[in-house]
Order: structure tokens, then C-alpha cells, then sequence
């Protein structure tokens, strides 16, 4: 399975941005979550050891026995989000959780990394220079379920945390423009169905707030504006660690875990700021930079597809605790508080770094 | 092989995927940009905007700390109890509130008015008390309107009780609502209007030991004032508990004795000056008005003719009487003015500067020397001894035992009492002294007023065979379990300057007077060696006595005296009894006495 190639080649500077970026997190789950019972900055150093584990773990197979056995992984998950729906926990407004002995899991987190794994099967064959109906079809579908699935929870934030992933297929396939555009004409269609059938009034009110922040600026529109003012009152060098009143004070909400960056702008500033986008740039960089190691298709649509999924996150959850997109309770991966969410991230790097350390054929 | 070859032909997705790239490197350049918008260029409007975040401070009153007698009794307390308070800038139409909380809490809206304006220059968003010790059906009313109401706070606060009622009032003090005065001054500047503080006892003395540190919760607040969220939360520190040197029996005792008098009744431990007991009559039972309106019960007790808010053992000034013999003799042999073989013979009058002075005891009690003199109390025998003194050298070795001074007891309001002299006639009454005065001074009488207190100091003094000890309440070296000699209290350089055996003398006087028929021998314990004095103070003199006498009218009795210690050696207690208008030392103040003496050396002596 494994040779001393491969374990010469696993990417330790990946791995390492990986670590700094969720250490980062643990600083501020701590700082902004002083105030409230449980120990969180304890439990997600106690995740990251774990993910860390299941990162190795998961590095001693090789990628494309993963894949090839992708769709019974596809399958399993789509059971148990349909099992959820009947059986799960109910936890803030949502039922998306297992309870287990000690912990809850979010069964939606980690089954993007079958679709993941799944997509890549699925377009590894595929070498037209655009995409074709049958595929497009096809791969809709295939996160179509899923979005559903956790969308009926309801859980909106992780259920549009699957379209980036899409979209980094679709991407790599080649984009037809009749495709796109049949496709946003379909995203329209759904979003005034789901709009009048299906969202609840408060992601109504999320969308509206969107655009009009102070129209109510003490019901839906308050987490905007008190996100906005945090940052925003952080200025250049910021307030000091643990000293932010907008996050100390608990004018943030969900300080820990969907608004940590509105801590991070708040109590360092600016250049904070920058320096936490630089740590997540340069993780990024290195994903993006994988993409041209692979060696196959089948690599490179793992490797992209979770660029994308972490990318994509990441902006929105920044954009999101700036007022510039609609508040969908996406996670900060990596520095959100969220166990979760975190393990399906490592996983999702480790298979980055497993396309990379098996880039070489072995003839 | 072309080496080529092996791998697929990857190239145009490697594209496509570093046009993304560049696509989100540009994205991550904008967001940086935007960030320096909103944090560096608007800083200052959202700077404002976040100090605007209104903070609410909510104070958590501290428990106040306990008060704990020597055996461990707990003598005050909290209970919990409910105040409810309005937050003026919450009222939609203030009137309107007054009106809807005068019928809430049944108050008078003209009295809740007052209660308001009273604390107006306060800020708008600062709670005002408006009645506190709710009851329960009070409380589930206000519980009740909570929503439609939110000028109204309703906040659970440690109300002081004191369980034993009146038991030891005067020493354990009382609460009441801070005044605007006393805010006003540097020892409560920490505290806050409405605040309950000590007025008296040790309530005041110990306040800020009691106190404790009061928490807080930082309550965020939103422009209507509704509370959005809870900020930090510091925890009150409860106040530390105060153990006093009381001894619960003895003070029960004490108590008793005194019940249906006016009087003061002290016992102490004369090597350490710790107190045991401590009564002044009539008490009050404070229970009764701790709350920060409406104190009818208050008002009515601090106009009553007996005073009982007053407490007598310090703040009561009586003429010591015959008990001032004792110091008188100590006076006399320590200036050579006598010896303790200098006789006087008792007739049961003397005529001295051309007036009659007689002896309580009218058929005279014949040749007198200092120690039968003391025993028997005759006047005869001290003022021939005061014909022959110094008025400044009685007044110099008066203060030296204590009397005329304050003792420095842990509680407030101690009066100084008067020792005459030469220069306090000149400025307090502009007459020179007459020689005359001093022989009234001799017996205890004339302008010298002396607290209870200040006469079981001396005569601890006296049983210490003088050494000066400081009066104290508060055990300072914790639990207040340990022996009576442990608790010494800070030690005095200025022993008083007077050789023992003049002690020996006057001390032994007083065995005799009660061990072997004295004027005290009604406190004669069999086996425990009890020496003491009695007094008898006249409230009138005798001119005056005669004419009411003669016009019908009552003549109130003397004030009653007793003090004394036991055993003889090694004194382990002092006792001192006063009962106004108790009669005759000897008759009345003396048998209370005994009670104490026997049961102190039940508890202690073994």
C-alpha cells in the first residue's frame, strides 16, 4: 500500500498550513467563547487530534480504491440523511444530527467528500472540451440528492456549501454556455418555489436583510449590522485579544462558530485580518497548486473540487460577517468551532495530499 | 517509451483550473480591499456605532457577612427577599407608570413620587428602589406585567436578619437606606443610593468587613432598552463573617435582669477586655425596620421617651456614685494624701466649709479606715479624704482608670462622659472650681457623668491590678472558640501609675463588702470570691428631695450601681449593673449581679 516514494512525497507544508490555520481557530473559539458553559476550545483541539489521526489514516489508501468504491459511500450517506430526517436531534432549528455517546455528528459534513470521490468517478472517463447534457444531468443529480436531503433538515447553510463542489466539476468539464444558462434559469425556478413553499420566514428575512440591513435593524438585520460594527470598530491594529466588546459582550451571534471572523476583525484589526486571509491564502495556493501534480483526471477533479469546496466557503463565510452575503450559517472551515466540519475538512485535504504523494506512476 | 506517454493528457483542465485560480486571487485582493474600507476608512462611524451598544450594568448585592457570637450563635443573618425598582427611561409616559405602579404595589402615588424625586439627579437608566421586602403575591404581580412593563426591575437581593430579635440589639446595630449625606462622604463613596448600611452597632463598626463586593452583570441593551444579551458576570463576594467575644447565656442573663428596667449591664473579661455580654434596656427589635421606607417603627422608637435606640452602656452618662470611692482611694493613697492606716471617725454628718454632709447611713459608722470605709461605703470617711485632695490630682488619677474618657470599645458613638476639672469648669460652665465641689466629687457626685462602660473598664483596671486593657467586641482571631486569656487585645504601654499594694487595699475593701456584709454582700457568691462595689446616685439634690417631698410630688429613686469582679486573685470577670432609678445599690443592682457571677463560673471556672 504504502512505499517510502509515497511517504517522501506527502505534503508536509499542506498538512502544516492545515494545522497553523485551525490553531488559529482555537485561539479565537477561546477568546469568544469565554463566556459560555463548555469548554469549546478544549473540545476542538480535541477534534483537530482527531482529524489529524483520520487525516493518516485515510493517506495509507490509495485514492482511486476510494473512488471506486465512491458510489456504496454515496449510497450509505444518502441513507442515513434520509434516516436523519426521521431520527436526528434537533439543534438550533435543525435536524442534522446524530447524537452519539459523547458528541453529536453532522452526517451532511461528511458526506460532501463522497461526492466528492463520487463526481470524480464520474467525470474521470470524461474527455470531451465540454460539458455534455447527459453529464450535466447526471452530476446534477448525483448533488441534487443531497442539497435536498439537507436542505429538508432544514439546513441551508450546508446544503449550499455542496455548489461549490458542482460548480468545480462543472468548471473542469467545461462550461457550455446553453448549460449554464438553462442551469440558472432552473436555480431561479427552484428559488421562487422554494421561496414560496419552502423557506422558512426567517431565511426569507435573511435574504431581504441582504439587501436591506437597517430595515430592521433589531430583528433579522441586528447579526448583520452587529457583525459589521464589530469588524468595522476593530479598525487598523484592533481592540486586543479577548477585549472586543461587540464579541465579549455577546452583541455577536454565534460568535464561535459562523461569526469568528467578526471576532478575529474586531480584537486584531485590520492587519489581522490580513494576516488570517494570508495563513488562508497560501492554503488555498497550495491546493490549487496540487491540481497540477496529479496524475490523473481523477486527481485533479478531487484535488480542484476541494479547492473549491474550502475556497468557496471561506469567501462566503467572510463575505457573510461583512454584510455582502445573505447570512446562510456556512462555517469558517478550519477555524469555525465545529467538529463536524472540521474532520470533513482534514479529510477532504487529506485526499489532496493523497493525489499528490501517489503522483508518481508506479510501472 | 515516451516518458509523456504514461501520463494522460491533462492539459486543458489544468487550465481551466488555473483560470479559477486567478479568479479567486483577484477575489482575495477585493476582500482585502474591503476590509480596509470598513476598518480603516469607516472606522470611526462603526467605532461609534459599537460604543452606542448600550451596556447596562445590573449590581448583584453581596450577602453580608454573618455575625457570630462566641459560641458559635449566629446572630445576624440573610434571608432572601425581593426589590423592585423603575428604570425612568423605560417608561413610555411616566405619569401613566406612576399611576399603573402606585395600583400594582398599593403605594400612594404621592409617596412614590417622593420616593423618586428623591434620587432624581440620578441618570435615567439607573434603577430606582421603589419598594422593597416584597411579598410574594407582589412579586407574581410585577412577574406578571413584565412584558407590558419594562420600566419595572424585579431583583432578588439578601435581606439582614436577625434571628434572635432583640436579642443583643445595641451591640449588633441595624440597617437603613444610606442617607444623601452620608453618600456624600469618603467612607461610602463606593456605595450607591439605596444601598442598606450600619447606622449603629456593629453593623457600622464592622461595615466594611460585613459588605463584601458587590457582582455585576454587564446587561447589553438595546435602543428600546430591552435586553438583548448578557455580557460579562463578576461574582459577588460574599462579606466576611464577625465573630464577637459575646457569650450567648451570659447575654441572656443580662437581658433578663434588666427586663423591665432602664439600665445597662456589661461583663467583661478584665485580662483581655474581650466582652461577654453586653444589654442595654429597653432594646429594639430591628427586624422591624430594616426596609428602606415607611420606618414608622423607627420613628416611633427613636421618639419614645426611654430612648430605647439608645444604648446605655455607652452612651449612657450616670454619676458614678459611691463606686467612684474606689478611685478616690486609690487617688489618696497613691498622692500620700492618706495611708492605709488614716482614720476617720463617722458621726453621720460633718460640717465641712460651713455645710452639713452626711453619710448614708445616719447613725454613723464610727472610726473609718480606707478599706473599712470602702466596705461600708461612707461618705464621711471620702469627703474628709476630698477635703484634703486636689481636685486636678482626683480628676488626673480618675482618667488614668478609665473614667471621663473613651474606653476605645469597636463600636460607634461612645460618649466621653465628664471627669471634672479646673480648667473644664472655666470653659464649660466660665465659673472658677469651688472647694466645695470637690467634696461632692469625693462621693461621686457634683458635675461627673461616667458611661457604664468606662466603670467596668475601671474596675477591670482595678482587678488587673493595674493594667489597662482596650474593651472589644470582635474577636479578631477568628472563630471566637478560643480561651477568654487568648484573645488578648492589643497590649497598653500606659499601665496606670499606681503601686499594687494600693490595689491590694481598695480591692480588698471591696471582698469585704460583699464577703463579709458589706454594702454588697448581696453579691456574695459562696466559693468565688466576689469583689465589688455598689452606688447609689442621687438624680436631685437633697434640698430638692426635701421639697418635693413636702409638696407631695414623687421622688424618683437613684440610679442604682453595682460593679465587681471574682474570684479576688487571678480575676477571671467583671460584672457592672446599672439601673436608673434602680434605688439603692446595694438592695437592687448588687443580688442582679450574682445571677451573672454564678452562671460564668458554671461556663468557665472548672
Amino acid at each position: 500500500m504504502l512505499d517510502r516514494t509515497q511517504i517522501g512525497n506527502i505534503d508536509w507544508v499542506l498538512i502544516g498550513l492545515l494545522v497553523l490555520n485551525s490553531a488559529i481557530g482555537v485561539a479565537f473559539i477561546y477568546s469568544s467563547s469565554q463566556h459560555l458553559a463548555g469548554d469549546f476550545y478544549i473540545r476542538q483541539m480535541f477534534w483537530i487530534m482527531v482529524s489529524l489521526i483520520a487525516l493518516f489514516v485515510f493517506l495509507s489508501i490509495d485514492y482511486n480504491s476510494l473512488v471506486t468504491y465512491s458510489f456504496s459511500f454515496y449510497l450509505i450517506c444518502l441513507v442515513i440523511l434520509v434516516g436523519i430526517l426521521f431520527f436526528g436531534v434537533f439543534i438550533s432549528g435543525a435536524k442534522s444530527w446524530i447524537r452519539m455517546p459523547f458528541f453529536q455528528i453532522q452526517p451532511s459534513e461528511i458526506c460532501k467528500i463522497t461526492v466528492i470521490l463520487l463526481l470524480a468517478q464520474v467525470f474521470s472517463s470524461f474527455k470531451k472540451t465540454y460539458l455534455t447534457w447527459s453529464k450535466a444531468v447526471f452530476s446534477g443529480t448525483i448533488i441534487g440528492l443531497p442539497i435536498i436531503l439537507v436542505g429538508l433538515q432544514p439546513d441551508l447553510g450546508t446544503a449550499l456549501s455542496y455548489v461549490p463542489i458542482f460548480l468545480g466539476a462543472l468548471i473542469l468539464a467545461g462550461l457550455n454556455k446553453k448549460i449554464v444558462i438553462i442551469f440558472l434559469i432552473l436555480a431561479v425556478l427552484l428559488g421562487i418555489a422554494g421561496w414560496s413553499f419552502f423557506f422558512k420566514d426567517y431565511q426569507k428575512d435573511r435574504l431581504t436583510t441582504l439587501v436591506f440591513p437597517g430595515k430592521d435593524p433589531l430583528g433579522a438585520g441586528y447579526q448583520i449590522m452587529q457583525s459589521k460594527i464589530a469588524v468595522g470598530s476593530g479598525g487598523f491594529l484592533g481592540k486586543g485579544y479577548m477585549k472586543g466588546s461587540q464579541s465579549q459582550l455577546r452583541f455577536l451571534p454565534a460568535r464561535h462558530t459562523d461569526f469568528i471572523f467578526s471576532v478575529i476583525g474586531e480584537e486584531f484589526g485590520f492587519v489581522g485580518v490580513v494576516f488570517v486571509i494570508l495563513c488562508y491564502f497560501l492554503l488555498i495556493l497550495r491546493l490549487f497548486q496540487s491540481v497540477f501534480k496529479a496524475r490523473d483526471r481523477t486527481g485533479v477533479y478531487i484535488v480542484f473540487t476541494v479547492a473549491m469546496m474550502l475556497t468557496c466557503q471561506f469567501l462566503i463565510n467572510v463575505l457573510m460577517t461583512i454584510g455582502l452575503f445573505p447570512i446562510v450559517g456556512i462555517p469558517l472551515p478550519l477555524l469555525s468551532y465545529g467538529g463536524s466540519s472540521l474532520l470533513t475538512n482534514y479529510l477532504a485535504v487529506s485526499l489532496v495530499v493523497n493525489v499528490r504523494m501517489r503522483r508518481f506512476v508506479n510501472v | 517509451m515516451n516518458p509523456y506517454k504514461i501520463y494522460e493528457d491533462l492539459s486543458l483542465i489544468a487550465k481551466r483550473a488555473q483560470k479559477t485560480r486567478i479568479v479567486f486571487f483577484v477575489l482575495f485582493i477585493f476582500l482585502v480591499l474591503y476590509f480596509w474600507k470598513i476598518q480603516v476608512l469607516d472606522h470611526k462611524k462603526y467605532w461609534q456605532k459599537s460604543e452606542n451598544n448600550r451596556i447596562r450594568e445590573v449590581i448583584i448585592p453581596p450577602q453580608r457577612g454573618l455575625i457570630k457570637s462566641r459560641n458559635n450563635k449566629i446572630l445576624a443573618r440573610n434571608i432572601g427577599s425581593y426589590k423592585v425598582s423603575i428604570i425612568r427611561e423605560n417608561c413610555e409616559n411616566y405619569e401613566d407608570s406612576l399611576q399603573k405602579i402606585a395600583v400594582l404595589l398599593d403605594l400612594e402615588i404621592e409617596e412614590l413620587r417622593e420616593r423618586i424625586d428623591k434620587y432624581r439627579s440620578l441618570p435615567q437608566f439607573r434603577p430606582i428602589i421603589i419598594k422593597d421586602n416584597l411579598t410574594l403575591q407582589e412579586v407574581s404581580r410585577i412577574e406578571a406585567r413584565r412584558l407590558e412593563m419594562p420600566e419595572l426591575l424585579l431583583q432578588s437581593e439578601p435581606k439582614r436578619e436577625y434571628p434572635y430579635g432583640t436579642f443583643a440589639s445595641h451591640v449588633l446595630g441595624y440597617l437603613q437606606e444610606i442617607s444623601p449625606t452620608e453618600l456624600q462622604t469618603e467612607v461610602y463613596r463606593q456605595r450607591r443610593p439605596g444601598d442598606l448600611v450600619g447606622k449603629t452597632g456593629i453593623e457600622k463598626q464592622y461595615e466594611d468587613r460585613l459588605l463584601g463586593t458587590e457582582g455585576k452583570i454587564l446587561e447589553v441593551v438595546n435602543s428600546l432598552g430591552r435586553v438583548v444579551g448578557r455580557g460579562s458576570e463578576v461574582k459577588p463576594i460574599p462579606g466576611k463573617t464577625v465573630c464577637l467575644t459575646l457569650d450567648v447565656e451570659l447575654q441572656q442573663i443580662a437581658e433578663e435582669i434588666l427586663e423591665g428596667r432602664e439600665g445597662a449591664v456589661v461583663v467583661m473579661d478584665p485580662e483581655s477586655g474581650g466582652i461577654l455580654a453586653w444589654a442595654s434596656y429597653p432594646n429594639f427589635d430591628p427586624n422591624k425596620f430594616i426596609n428602606r421606607f415607611t420606618p414608622e417603627e423607627w420613628i416611633d422608637l427613636r421618639d419614645n421617651p426611654d430612648f430605647p435606640l439608645q444604648d446605655r452602656v455607652i452612651r449612657g452618662l450616670y454619676p458614678p456614685g459611691s463606686v467612684f470611692k474606689l478611685t478616690m482611694g486609690l487617688a489618696a493613697l497613691q498622692s500620700q494624701t492618706i495611708t492605709e492606716r488614716t482614720a476617720f471617725v463617722c458621726n453621720g454628718v460633718v460640717q465641712i466649709y460651713r455645710q452639713p454632709r452626711h453619710c448614708w447611713y445616719e447613725p454613723g459608722h464610727g472610726r473609718m479606715t480606707l478599706v473599712s470605709a470602702i466596705k461600708n461605703s461612707c461618705n464621711i470617711f471620702f469627703y474628709q479624704t476630698g477635703f484634703l485632695m486636689e481636685i486636678d490630682t482626683i480628676a488626673h488619677y480618675g482618667k488614668m482608670l478609665g473614667l471621663g474618657v473613651k474606653t476605645g470599645v469597636d463600636l460607634p458613638g461612645e460618649s466621653e462622659g465628664i471627669v471634672p476639672t479646673r480648667e473644664w469648669k472655666k470653659t464649660a460652665r466660665d465659673e472658677p472650681w469651688y472647694p466645695g465641689d470637690t467634696i461632692s466629687v469625693a462621693i461621686g457626685q457634683g458635675p461627673m457623668i461616667v458611661t457604664p462602660l468606662q466603670v467596668a473598664l475601671h474596675t477591670s483596671v482595678i482587678a488587673n491590678r493595674g493594667r489597662m486593657v482596650i474593651p472589644y467586641l470582635v474577636d479578631n482571631r477568628g472563630d471566637g472558640t478560643g480561651d477568654l486569656a487568648e484573645n488578648l487585645s492589643p497590649s497598653l504601654n500606659n499601665d496606670v501609675q499606681i503601686e499594687k499594694v494600693y490595689f491590694e487595699k481598695v480591692i480588698q475593701g471591696t471582698w469585704l463588702a460583699v464577703n463579709d456584709g458589706g454594702t454588697a454582700a448581696a453579691a456574695y457568691v459562696p466559693g468565688f470570691d466576689v469583689c465589688g462595689k455598689t452606688g447609689s446616685t442621687q438624680t436631685i439634690g437633697r434640698e430638692e428631695a426635701e421639697r418635693r417631698a413636702e409638696q407631695n410630688i414623687e421622688v424618683k429613686k437613684t440610679h442604682s450601681w453595682f460593679t465587681g469582679f471574682a474570684p479576688k486573685e487571678n480575676p477571671r470577670v467583671v460584672v457592672t449593673i446599672l439601673i436608673e432609678y434602680g434605688g439603692g445599690g446595694g438592695e437592687t443592682a448588687a443580688p442582679l449581679s450574682k445571677k451573672l457571677f454564678e452562671r460564668f463560673r458554671e461556663i468557665y471556672v472548672r
